[in-house]
């Protein structure tokens, strides 16, 4: 129990929303949070928040809460004691494993707890039922950037802190809008135009981010590789290349020259004028130190992971990675979508990315885990929207941590009928959202305000969370509840009394991050990973002197523009896009409970070009439909050029909103779904309706 | 028996404040017998986090924890009374004793003209403060201009124009100038800063002019109010303080010190004012800076002189909600409501995300004010020259009074 009584107790910890880390202190009065006061200690964000970090205090007391589990009984949620629940599970999984076997069952973990929840839940899936169905919903935004930069570089994470921006000559942001989307690594880049340090941003929107820029390059949705190949033939045409690093420190360069030969002039697919072209490509080449930052826009397609090997080629091209301001950066979305991934909840890895088919790392966990010799399954697990896909057939039952598939995975109508498929699902959240609805049992979870754990944020960096109030209600740690399941099983290796005995576990059997002790992390500079020992200060930078690969030398791909699965035609004539808003975070599950955010944009919008409203004859503000071929949804017309003719943009944290529309299709490599691009029609709606 | 106007050297009695306290322990001292007395429900000071660059607020009301608070942190840049008001219900319902900067006592008065803040159940004690480092800042500057690394400074301090740090195998010092010429140094409002000693404060207290054989050892105090002489006298009558008349030279030097100070603050103001250009000219510069905003609110929210529940920045016909970039007419709300006010405490642009210099442009509004129409701010409980009233409202409330006194009452209702 929290110590009550204490007035004006300052808890610093670490913002539960995007992928920067803001510290922020939690204000404690006589045992209840009352507000959100800076942190400026916090070498991260030095005490400034965004909107959502200001008020991430107050979902945290709302009423409404999770306070008991839930069972449905008839078709109705009951209140039932946590033995009762947690004994319906056990013996429904067992049942499940025991009838079908490893593949009938899914776990899915949510990117936004600590990584001590990721790691428990993936390590009870794995030791409680030996199987690889474990993923983290990493999936569907950053999955591309784990594959992409893995077969790139050799690590799957972001090369350089955010801090590092202002080491950097010239900024490029591809497919960020990171002012509203990471406000605060946004900041940074703020700081470096101040600095008088150039920023390009590559949008096809003219976004919140594009504004602060010095050139923002338009060009037409989903066609990044055809620009980057594009400059890539100019880079080599005039001789820019950095031979030296190209000759030391890489190979495939053959493969790549011959590939982009073919694009020399290829403005008719992505919109820009070849002069710009040349001109961008020769400033990215002769800046003395160059950095690429991007985000979803170059993730979120069926290119995803091709686009994110084009950054690489890029900045591999032209020697512009393993020093500081330089590198290539994913802004990871969540707080610790990073973390999830690190923890293993992942269907082809152990913690630290350890792969699953390396029979050493099979035997190794097995021995840390106390399990027989050759128990653990070296198969590649199904991922997160694929095993959505597998509902009934072979998975029957599916364990949610911290998700709402329902709001935020493509196509909302799919995953409902897929959910209803299933013998038995699990959801365990802090609110009740549309998903539990499909739910057998309902877990109360705890938020980042009511536990202690971690959080490792976009630049690799370990960042603590800590508890400054109880759980409401009956509600248990994350960590707790599935330490409780697997004891009732039976399992050893589950004794954990605190989220550092968690972590401790998870050190022991992770090399990477051995070296990350809580000890280590008390203070807000923390520990960027790879920490591989007690002593080891921690990596801020990766790749300096060669690549994390086997060889150690990064690989160039020859990538070829694919378009998009589903593009505009005669009857979905305009392409939508998805982003984000800087005052909600995903399916608003959170952010909607503050007050001013709620205030801010209660309701979906979609901007649409002013010469599109007009043709249509839609005003500023007006509701329209928008339909695709899997759905149809109302919202708000935002009237403005800040897109172009025939293309709309809609923020995706509605449920009634974006995911109506988005398309299912999966970047092969990655199999992350193509929610940036779809096609849509848009009817007014009619008047006196 | 001391009396105000006194200037006096002040030392603390007690063996275990002695132990830990900086310059004989005044502060801690008054503070524990003010609350041995119930002179005060509690005390909030400023402790140490994490460590030295973290200063965080603490509410003690137990005396034997003082000790722990003893010391100033240069890197705190914290605003006390506005967590007064957020967290501690205005000091409405319990006496609280304050240690405060300038700025602290400046916020006080003006939350306390607006309501916000029960000014006779605060005791202030004021120390001279010659400007703070935010604390990132302090250990960057650490790092690259002493060639120290921060995590081995065990103290710091500002003094004589230095700023000096102690640290495993040695200390240093290097002049405030020259730090600040190399952009590292104070928070841009402490260089502007003009108010060194809070004379506003029931006690204003610090170590300039403390000579002799009390150097180092005893407190500089000036009593500035009845409340804080019946506080000193009381802390010397129960014994646990000690104190002898200044130094005449003593004085003279620490009038020489804040003159200096001041002269410096005057320095930095025509530096920063002049860059922002005038009319037409500062104006691009307010809307191209402040075309950033995120809109993260946090300016109003550490703002000493905000209060409203429903601020008019979130009323949608002055600022369209949802949108980015802002429309500019939510500074200029803030600028309306606040700048006749500003006590330049800096916490605007401090946690500013979108590195909006918010204070600046806030308090070169303030002192243009101040020129046309001679209101001080922060200094005493007199009315701000302006202040948003509703207009239809106003009028049929002026007209039911038969007053046009228009500011003369808007934070206080009129009498009957």
């Amino acid at each position: 129990m929290v110590e009550s009584k204490e007035m004006l107790k300052y808890v610093p910890t670490t913002c539960p929303y995007c992928g920067v880390g803001c510290g922020l202190n939690l204000v404690v009065n006589d045992g209840k949070l009352v507000g959100v006061e800076p942190y400026k200690r916090s070498p991260i964000n030095e005490g400034k928040l965004c909107p959502k970090g200001e008020t991430c205090w107050e979902f945290v007391q709302s009423p409404d809460r999770l306070t008991k589990p839930l069972i449905k009984k008839d078709g109705k949620f009951v209140e039932a004691s946590w033995e009762e629940a947690l004994d319906l599970i056990v013996k429904k999984f067992k049942e499940t494993s025991d009838k079908f076997g490893p593949k009938s069952l899914g776990f899915q973990s949510s990117c936004r707890t600590v990584n001590e929840d990721c790691y428990a839940l993936q390590k009870w899936a794995r030791c409680g039922f030996l199987t690889n169905n474990v993923d983290n919903c990493a999936r569907i935004c950053h999955g591309p950037s784990v594959a992409g930069l893995s077969l790139s570089f050799g690590s799957g994470a972001a090369t350089n802190p955010f801090e590092d921006v202002l080491n950097s000559d010239l900024i490029v942001m591809w497919g960020s809008n990171a002012v509203e989307a990471h406000p605060l690594a946004g900041r940074r880049v703020m700081q470096a135009k101040k600095k008088g340090i150039k920023v390009i941003v590559v949008d096809p929107r003219l976004s919140a981010t594009a504004r602060i820029a010095d050139e923002w390059i338009q060009f037409n949705p989903s066609t990044h590789i055809a620009l980057a190949n594009s400059m890539m033939y100019w880079i080599i045409k005039e001789g820019l290349e950095d031979k030296e690093f190209i000759e030391k420190r890489t190979k495939g360069f053959e493969d790549l020259k011959k590939t982009v030969e073919k694009y020399a002039d290829v403005e008719s697919i992505h919109g820009v004028p070849l002069e710009k072209v040349k001109d961008f490509a020769r400033q990215y080449a002769k800046a003395k130190n160059a950095v690429i930052i991007y985000c979803l826009g170059i993730t979120e397609l069926t290119t995803g992971t091709d686009n994110v090997r084009s950054m690489g080629n890029l900045s591999m091209l032209t020697g512009n990675i393993g020093r500081p301001g330089t590198g290539v950066n994913p802004l990871r979305g969540q707080n610790n979508v990073q973390g999830a991934c690190d923890m293993g909840a992942y269907p082809n890895v152990f913690s630290g990315y350890q792969a699953v088919a390396l029979p050493a790392n099979r035997e190794k966990m097995e021995k840390l885990w106390f399990l027989k010799e050759g128990s653990l399954p070296d198969w590649y697990g199904v991922t997160l929207t694929e095993q959505i896909n597998q509902c009934g057939d072979p998975i029957k039952a599916m364990y949610f941590m911290g998700l709402n598939p329902v709001v935020s995975y493509p196509d909302s109508n799919h995953v409902k009928r897929s959910l209803d498929k299933l013998d038995f699902c699990v959801v365990q959240d802090i609110f009740w959202n549309e998903s539990c609805e499909y739910a057998d049992v309902v877990l109360p979870g705890t938020c980042f305000a009511e536990k202690d754990g971690t959080f490792t944020s976009g630049e690799r960096r370990v960042n603590r969370v800590r508890k400054a109030v109880d759980g409401p209600g009956e509600s248990k740690y994350d960590w707790e509840i599935i330490t409780l399941l697997a004891k009732k099983m039976g399992l050893k290796g589950f004794d954990w009394k605190s989220a550092k005995d968690v972590w401790d576990d998870m050190r022991a059997c992770t090399p990477g991050q051995f070296g990350v002790t809580y000890e280590k992390i008390e203070k807000p500079e923390a520990i960027h990973w790879p920490c591989p020992t007690i002593e080891h200060p921690g990596t801020p930078i990766l790749h300096k002197e060669k690549f994390s690969a086997a060889d150690g030398l990064g690989t160039f791909f020859g990538l070829e523009y694919r378009p998009p699965a589903e593009v505009a035609d005669k009857e979905y004539p305009y392409t939508l896009m998805t982003g984000r808003v800087i005052f909600h975070y995903h399916t608003r599950t959170q952010t909607d409970r503050c007050k001013v955010l709620h205030y801010e944009v209660p309701e979906s919008f979609i901007q649409m070009n002013t010469k599109d409203a007009a043709e249509l004859g839609i005003k500023n503000l007006e509701k329209i439909k928008v339909r695709s071929r899997r759905g149809e949804t109302i919202t708000i017309a935002r009237v403005s050029n800040d897109v172009a003719p025939k293309v709309l943009y809609m923020p995706m944290h509605f449920a009634e909103g974006a995911n109506n529309l988005t398309n299912t299709a999966l970047d092969p490599l990655s199999k992350m779904p193509e929610l940036k691009h779809c096609a849509v029609a848009v009817e007014k709606i009619a008047e006196g309706k | 028996m001391a009396k105000k106007g006194d200037m006096l050297y002040a030392w603390t009695n007690d063996a275990e404040i002695k132990k830990k306290a900086e310059l004989g322990g005044a502060v801690t001292s008054l503070w524990k017998y003010a609350l041995e007395s119930k002179l005060v429900d509690a005390v909030l000071v400023i402790t140490k986090g994490v460590d030295l660059y973290d200063a965080k607020p603490v509410i003690i009301t137990d005396p034997a924890k003082l000790k722990d608070t003893a010391g100033s942190l240069h890197c705190g840049t914290l605003l006390l009374p506005k967590l007064v008001k957020k967290y501690l219900n205005g000091a409405f319902d319990k006496k609280i004793g304050v240690t405060v900067k300038g700025c602290d006592m400046m916020a006080f008065y003006e939350l306390a003209k607006r309501k916000q803040i029960n000014l006779d159940n605060i005791i202030m004690i004021g120390v001279n403060c010659g400007g703070s480092v935010s604390p990132v800042m302090a250990r960057k500057m650490i790092t690259d201009k002493f060639g120290v690394d921060p995590e081995t400074v065990h103290k710091e301090e500002i003094d004589k124009g230095q700023f000096i740090i102690e640290y495993e195998g040695g200390h240093k010092g290097i002049s405030m100038d020259e730090l600040e010429e190399a952009g590292y140094g104070r928070r841009s409002n402490c260089r502007r800063c003009k108010l060194k000693v809070p004379r506003q404060a029931d006690l204003a207290c610090g170590n300039w002019g403390v000579i002799g054989d009390k150097a180092g050892k005893a407190t500089f105090v000036e009593v500035c109010s009845e409340k804080g002489a019946s506080l000193l006298n009381g802390a010397v009558k129960s014994g646990i303080l000690a104190t002898e008349a200044a130094n005449p030279k003593g004085l003279e030097i620490r009038g020489k010190v804040e003159g200096a100070m001041l002269k410096l603050g005057d320095k930095w103001r025509k530096k920063d004012f002049e860059r922002l250009g005038e009319g037409k000219e500062r104006l691009k510069k307010i809307m191209a800076e402040t075309a950033r905003c995120i809109k993260c609110y946090g300016c109003i929210d550490q703002c000493p002189i905000c209060y409203c529940v429903d601020c008019t920045t979130k009323n949608p016909a002055y600022v369209p909600p949802g949108y980015l970039p802002v429309n500019f007419m939510f500074h200029l709300i803030r600028y309306a409501h606040i700048a006749d006010s500003c006590v330049n405490c800096g916490q605007c642009e401090e946690v500013c995300p979108a590195e909006i210099p918010n204070a600046l442009f806030m308090h070169a509004q303030q002192v243009e004010l101040e020129k046309m129409f001679g209101h001080v701010p922060g200094v005493n409980m007199e009315l701000p020259l302006l202040a948003l009233v509703e207009e239809k409202e106003e009028r049929s409330r002026l007209h039911n009074t038969g007053s046009d006194m228009i500011y003369e009452n808007v934070f206080n209702p009129v009498p009957k």
